[in-house]
């Protein structure tokens, strides 16, 4: 058991060491904060600009509003701001187009003669930059169109509802019968929150169980193995390699958990339990538990690291299954599919986290589902310990179907 | 007490027998050779020494019982396949394999020092083993193998791929470990190393048995009763020897096949009388001759 331990520390000091630990752990993180904070920094600024816009109206029936104040909310690092959307008039398009060259357009558009009949309007604008406030034109077009057109035949009531006639509040009924309209942060703690989850349980469950495929075959390769079986057994080995990994896999997914949650406090006011998280952690032991073996077992068997890899892109496309599924998950969390899943050792940590999240799992079924992990842990890593025993010392060639199986019964 | 001992111990691979029914044992404080050509078996026959592999058949004791753990780090291993982390560095390397044996990391660490000291490399110790030549990375091999200061040393092949001055330097190395009473098992197919350093020797053919015994008399044994001559003289002037049934010509030198019952002194006697002798010497087959014949000729026995 000590040298179990001397391993461990070995690989967990190596493997945090590696440049790709570093960089999945702490770049990659930083690189997906980065890309939020850009695109919505992006966003802000790109609508932030004060446009001019032209518009000849053949109809002859419209008058734009000349300064429109289009307020932003505050989204994340951004602070809420506004811009205006200026409208000027022009009767001619040979005018607005060369205010368009030189710049003192950004875009016009034309109310045809026949708009009443088609209701098309037209944009002309230059390439440049001007497609995201479309929709802004849009709705500003609209509100003034409509307002024109329906002026004097509704009251001011009926006037609004045109313009806004669907508004839709959620609201959860809970076990006592009281119904809580749904907040912002709900929803998004109901549909992101599984899907974020899942998502680190599966990239940190495989990095770390990669890095103990690619541990095995390069000592494999490299036949620094043999040295280690004279020293130890291959049970103290796995042992000590599958403990040293599974805490690189848990300090990894404990610091993206922290920035997630810190980010994601930051930006969006997001409800995470610590029910949850703890049972994010089991799920994240057992499912590292359950891949690490198998990978070990693979890494034992194959000829070389890259037929290695080959190989356990098998158990990753297994293993990415629930990710995949997740629209079912999330809206049939009860479904047979989804309780299959959530019941599968393969599948079941992501799967079940979805469940989780989106409905009210059975007690009873998360129990089912441990146990059968716990007992699935138990077989695989016998499994294994025997397949690693015999195949480690096999060189150059890989053992054939009957030979794995009786690696498997001898041991 | 034999350090090692193995009774009829087989192995066998899928349908191929690799080790049949070998029983020997090693005692304490000798350097034992187990010699055969490549694939007799005798990485096999390590590995099980080890508990690496088991046997199909048979028992294997080591300082008198079954492997266990203890044992275990009593043993030092130098396996054929050489293999080390290449991203590691030396001393890092050599510590951790040191604490695989059981050695408290402090303790580990100064053994490091300590025996890359022994072989002029304590100032490569910062240096990753990838960067170190092949033969370097040899002679760390080679360290890791001893740096418990194991009571029991296996190596397999230990001067493949050195040159002569760190041949020379392992087998001091070596020879110093046996004088301070410990136990060496060394595999090779090299008879000139075998021949110089082992006490006793095991020659394993094909899975089986076909030399065990001390070095001495198994040349001795394996002598086919003939003399080594240089002369100076005519090749005729040897022509109707009485106590010679053959002669065999060399290069340099002549094979001179002894009658039944004829001995050398009466050769010695007759050869005087006829040409200038330059060397005489009783001709006692190298191990090297002896491994040829038996591999050659199949089986011996």
């Amino acid at each position: 058991m000590n040298k179990s331990l001397t391993v461990a520390r070995h690989e967990f000091l190596n493997t945090i060491k590696r440049k790709e630990f570093l960089f999945m752990t702490f770049v990659f993180p930083l690189f997906f904060i980065l890309l939020m904070f850009g695109s919505s920094l992006l966003f802000a600024t790109t609508f932030n600009q004060d446009h001019t816009i032209g518009y000849i109206d053949r109809t002859d029936s419209f008058v734009l509003p000349s300064k429109n104040v289009m307020d932003l909310p505050a989204m994340g690092p951004v602070e809420a701001t506004n811009h205006t959307i200026d409208f000027v008039k022009y009767t001619d398009t040979v005018e607005a187009r060369e205010d368009i060259r030189s710049g003192k357009l950004a875009a016009y558009v034309i109310i045809p003669l026949d708009y009443l009949k088609t209701g098309n309007i037209e944009l002309y604008s230059s390439k440049r930059g001007m497609n995201t406030a479309t929709m802004e034109i849009s709705s500003e077009l609209s509100e003034t169109i409509i307002t024109t057109l329906l002026n004097d035949k509704v009251d001011e009531d009926t006037l609004n509802r045109v313009m806004d006639p669907v508004n839709i509040k959620e609201f959860n009924i809970d076990a006592t019968g009281e119904s809580r309209e749904k907040g912002i942060s709900e929803i998004l703690s109901e549909f992101g929150l599984p899907f974020i989850t899942g998502m680190l349980l599966f990239i940190s469950i495989f990095s770390a169980s990669g890095y103990l495929l690619r541990g095995v075959a390069e000592e494999k390769e490299n036949k620094v193995i043999e040295v280690l079986l004279s020293s130890l057994t291959p049970m103290e080995l796995l042992t000590g390699k599958i403990v040293g990994l599974g805490m690189v896999g848990l300090m990894q997914i404990t610091i993206w958990m922290s920035v997630g949650t810190m980010g994601a406090i930051y930006v969006l006011p997001i409800l995470v339990k610590s029910s949850l998280l703890l049972l994010a952690l089991v799920y994240f032991v057992l499912g590292f538990l359950v891949y690490a073996s198998i990978m070990a077992g693979v890494g034992a068997i194959s000829g070389s690291l890259q037929e290695s890899q080959q190989f356990a892109g098998i158990f990753t496309f297994v293993a990415i299954a629930p990710i995949m599924f997740m629209q079912i998950l999330i809206t049939k969390p009860d479904g047979f599919i989804s309780i299959a899943l959530s019941m599968f050792p393969l599948t079941s940590p992501v799967a079940m986290m979805g469940r989780i999240a989106a409905t009210d799992v059975p007690l009873y079924q998360i129990a089912a589902s441990i146990l059968i992990l716990v007992v699935s842990v138990y077989f695989v890593i016998v499994l294994s310990a025997r397949l690693f025993r015999t195949g480690i010392l096999m060189y150059g060639k890989r053992p054939n179907i009957g030979e794995i199986i009786r690696f498997m019964r001898s041991g | 007490m034999p350090v090692l001992e193995l009774k009829n111990v087989s192995k066998s691979y899928t349908n191929k027998k690799v080790i049949s029914d070998v029983s020997f044992s090693v005692n304490s404080g000798e350097i034992f050779g187990l010699l055969g050509p490549n694939g007799a078996g005798k990485t096999t026959l390590l590995r099980m020494f080890l508990d690496i592999i088991k046997p199909d058949s048979g028992a294997i004791n080591v300082f008198g019982g079954t492997l266990d753990p203890d044992s275990k780090d009593r043993i030092g291993y130098l396996p054929e396949e050489r293999g080390l982390y290449k991203k590691s560095k030396v001393i890092e390397l050599l510590t951790y394999l040191a604490q695989l044996k059981g050695i408290p990391k402090k303790q580990a660490l100064e053994n490091a020092g300590n025996v890359l000291q022994s072989v002029g490399m304590y100032d490569q110790k910062d240096k990753k083993v990838d960067e170190l030549s092949k033969g370097m990375q040899q002679k760390i091999q080679f360290l890791a193998s001893i740096i418990h200061n194991p009571d029991f040393i296996i190596v397999d092949e230990p001067f493949s791929g050195l040159d002569p001055v760190n041949t020379k330097l392992i087998k001091s190395i070596l020879l110093k470990h046996k004088k301070a009473g410990k136990t060496i098992v060394l595999s090779t197919h090299m008879m000139e190393q075998a021949q110089t350093l082992c006490d006793r020797i095991l020659m394993i053919n094909e899975g089986r048995v076909v030399l065990y015994d001390t070095v001495e008399s198994i040349r001795r044994e394996h002598r086919n009763n003939s003399v080594i001559l240089e002369f100076k003289g005519e090749m005729e002037a040897l022509d109707g020897l009485d106590s010679v049934q053959r002669i065999a010509e060399h290069e340099t030198f002549v094979e001179l096949f002894l009658k039944d019952g004829k001995d050398t002194q009466s050769l010695l006697g007759e050869l005087v009388r006829r040409v200038e002798v330059l060397r005489f010497e009783q001709s006692i087959p190298s191990l090297n001759e002896i491994f040829i014949g038996i591999v050659e000729s199949g089986t011996d026995e």
